[in-house]
């Protein structure tokens, strides 16, 4: 709680700097967010040099945008919905998709399995289902903000995480139940 | 409560979403309904997996590799940087 007060206090900081004109407070935003910015398209576009791409671009476009920035609150949301849009164009373009690095030699090996046994799933699952679970089950933003990135109201996020859920459990057929743990 | 309610609760059973009585109340009535303590086990194992299934490294030569591409766009970005001068307090003096 008092870390994300000091965030929302330190994004307003760097906010006002660069909405006036302070270039430098692109470093400050940068420091805030690139890292769950790099992991939310990371997540969307499963694979590393299109993800740092979209990051880099996500930072650009704000910067870009700079003048119109406002400290109220809504920075963030703005933020993974550029990204959003950024992964949402790069989707569209022939990629490949990694697997998941191979360094988790301290895991059993079926924890490991399921690991990707997820990812891939994942992978598949459509956009409409696959973007709630990142936001909401991965990113584990609240329902109210993850809607407004996806420009849906929360009913209807709700509906498409659910539903997300169940096909994502279809596409896992028995392999959960098989590896959960006792 | 009937079947057709618990069943209308799997969904946030499964994301966590419910109070702690209610979530007790649905698995004393999943013992006397096995469809319905199925639907509730698997749903919420595949949401528990996912949530546990990646952890996305984002290492320094990722960071470092974005940060060189913000560079070479002319970006001005210093990283770990203070606070702007204007914006920090200053310190009184005295004497």
């Amino acid at each position: 709680m008092q870390d994300s007060l000091q965030d929302s206090q330190t994004e307003k900081r760097w906010l006002t700097a660069l909405s006036q004109g302070d270039a430098s407070a692109m470093g400050g935003l940068f420091e805030l967010y690139g890292e769950r910015v790099f992991r939310y398209t990371y997540r969307m576009l499963r694979n590393r040099t299109d993800a740092e791409d979209a990051t880099a671009e996500t930072f650009l476009r704000v910067l870009k945008r700079s003048a119109e920035l406002r400290a109220d609150g809504a920075f963030r949301t703005w933020l993974f919905r550029i990204a959003r849009n950024l992964c949402i164009d790069k989707m569209r373009q022939h990629r490949l998709i990694e697997l998941p690095p191979d360094a988790t030699t301290s895991e059993n090996e079926e924890r490991t399995a399921l690991k990707v046994a997820v990812q891939q799933a994942l992978a598949e699952l459509p956009l409409e289902y696959k973007e709630p679970l990142v936001l909401c089950d991965l990113e584990d933003m609240p329902a109210r903000e993850a809607a407004e990135v996806l420009n849906i109201s929360v009913p209807a996020l709700k509906s498409r995480l659910y539903r997300g859920r169940r096909a994502l459990r279809s596409k896992l057929g028995g392999v959960v139940e098989k590896t959960d743990e006792p | 409560m009937n079947r057709d309610f618990y069943r209308k609760l799997v969904d946030l059973y499964a994301g966590g979403e419910l109070p702690q009585e209610l979530e007790e109340e649905m698995e004393a009535a999943a013992f006397r309904d096995p469809e319905l303590s199925h639907d509730m086990t698997t749903l919420r194992q595949t949401v528990e997996a996912l949530r546990r299934s990646e952890d996305v490294p984002f290492t320094e030569e990722s960071y470092q590799r974005i940060l060189m591409k913000l560079y070479a766009q002319g970006v001005d970005i210093q990283p770990k940087a203070p606070t702007p001068a204007h914006l920090q307090y200053q310190l009184p003096i005295f004497g």
